[in-house]
């Protein structure tokens, strides 16, 4: 059924489906997952680092989490080939702008564009989609941090948490019940099976967590993303986005020290709510 | 009237003992009638890399805002800062761009490079650069400028001698030339940062 349409981007379906963009789309669900968290006070992506040889030469700074521009960086599910042509679309939109207008570019609207652009590769030209799925995480002063997700079709949507790349949708599942979870007497983030406070009332707003609270919750979904095994520090990324004290963007890739530390807390608090 | 002494400047880059200075008017006129006195025609681009433009100040102002678009982007792609050998390069290269509609600009890069040790050029209108391990100068007041520092300078001055003789140097020129002067800005570039002073001038 799907044969006769799937050929072509620029053909819908009869049940107005396009496929090369669903293909695309299925690209990515075989990429290493990256989750985006956002805190009160920045936002968290993480992400797992697919290593496919021990040979390979290790990456620059990283392969999958990218500065876009002072105050935004963004981190890749999918073609890493395609990838590199949008980021660099990313920054020199982002640059442009801001020798424009000698202003940093709000958030969306660097998202927007490379959206756009995705875009005319679904409806223009007969080339095929990019097989990217991005999360934006980005700081302007119209609306604070902000995180985005975007897929091959064009598409973006703004998020408080998000998951995209291998197993996303268990990584959804968990951040549905864990993010913005009233936190026990102690301080420690809820667990997901503790019917007691794990569910919010419909009146109470989502809280944010802070920046230690996000770290610890995107290190959870990747280990549940990891078909359950807990990630080692070499083979995640964890990278944050927050202000400093003159109110300028900092970009942190986490070392292996710092993220271990966040390893061996999730550990611990899963050790001591009872799981198996 | 020559479009490069619409707006007048005047300014110094010089080396000394593992530190670079760069020095400048601020003086910001319609030809004959000041605007300004806090115009800045120094420009900082990372720690150890300052380029200084003379000329039209649209084109001092614009360039400044091209440079640190393309700065962005290498180190972006690169992941590393640009050297001031690069950047020198980019500036050529950009001026060259427009070899027959140019920026009416003059500029001078001054910095250190990756092992510490002082770079400077100088440049035309159309990109032909000079290296020199000494001085370069720029603007309106070239000619007072060049006699100053021909007479000052002295290789291997230290942080501290080197703003004295910059200072000096740039003062007593500006003061023969009327385009010139109205203030004076001196950044000192170390290893362990850089010394910005105001000089305090003869105000006309």
């Amino acid at each position: 059924m799907a044969r006769r349409y799937d050929a072509s981007t620029t053909t819908f379906s009869p049940e107005g489906r396009l496929h090369q963009v669903e293909y695309a789309i299925e690209a990515i669900n075989n990429a290493g997952t990256c989750v985006g968290i956002l805190a009160s006070d920045g936002i968290v992506m993480a992400c797992e680092k697919r290593v496919t040889s021990g040979l390979l030469a290790p990456a620059k700074t990283s392969e999958k989490t990218y500065k876009l521009c002072q105050h935004a960086a963004c981190t890749v599910a999918g073609l890493t080939a395609d990838a590199n042509i949008l980021i660099d679309q990313a920054r020199l939109r982002a640059g442009r702008y801001d020798y424009q207008y000698q202003e940093p570019i709000p958030i969306e609207q660097l998202v927007e564009h490379v959206c756009n652009y995705k875009q005319a590769y679904t409806q223009y030209g007969g080339l095929r989609p990019f097989g990217v799925a991005f999360l934006f995480a980005g700081y302007d002063s119209h609306h604070g941090f902000q995180l985005y997700q975007s897929d091959p079709s064009g598409n973006y949507s703004g998020w408080k948490a998000t998951v995209i790349g291998a197993n996303n949708q268990a990584g959804k599942s968990l951040l549905k019940t864990d993010y913005g979870a009233k936190p026990e007497e102690e301080g420690e983030e809820m667990k997901t099976d503790e019917g007691e406070g794990g569910k919010k009332s419909e009146e109470e707003e989502i809280r944010l967590p802070d920046m230690q609270g996000a770290l610890r919750l995107a290190v959870k979904v990747l280990n549940k993303t990891n078909d359950g095994t807990a990630v080692s520090a070499d083979k995640m990324e964890l990278f944050t986005l927050s202000l400093d004290d003159d109110k300028n963007c900092v970009h942190r890739i986490l070392k292996s020290e710092e993220a271990q530390k966040v390893i061996d807390e999730v550990e611990a608090e899963s050790a001591s709510s009872g799981d198996a | 009237m020559s479009i490069l002494e619409y707006n007048g400047a005047a300014i110094i880059a010089m080396a000394g003992k593992g530190c670079v200075g760069i020095a400048s008017d601020t003086r910001l006129g319609i030809q004959a009638q000041t605007v300004a006195t806090d115009f800045r025609k120094v420009f900082k681009m990372n720690d150890r890399l300052f380029v200084g433009l003379a000329g039209l100040a649209t084109d001092v102002q614009t360039m400044d805002q091209l440079l640190r678009f393309r700065q962005n982007l290498y180190e972006l792609r690169e992941e590393r800062q640009m050297s001031p050998r690069v950047m020198s390069n980019l500036l050529s290269n950009l001026l060259y761009e427009k070899r027959f509609g140019p920026y009416f600009i003059e500029p001078v890069v001054a910095g250190l490079d990756e092992n510490g040790k002082p770079f400077l050029s100088g440049m035309d209108l159309i990109g032909a650069p000079v290296y020199t391990d000494d001085f370069v100068v720029s603007g309106t007041a070239t000619g007072n400028l060049y006699g100053m520092c021909e007479t000052l300078y002295k290789p291997d001055m230290e942080a501290e001698q080197l703003f004295e003789t910059l200072a000096q140097a740039l003062l007593a020129s500006v003061d023969r030339d009327a385009l010139s002067g109205w203030g004076g800005v001196v950044h000192i570039i170390t290893k362990d940062g850089v010394i910005s002073r105001e000089l305090k001038g003869r105000q006309d």
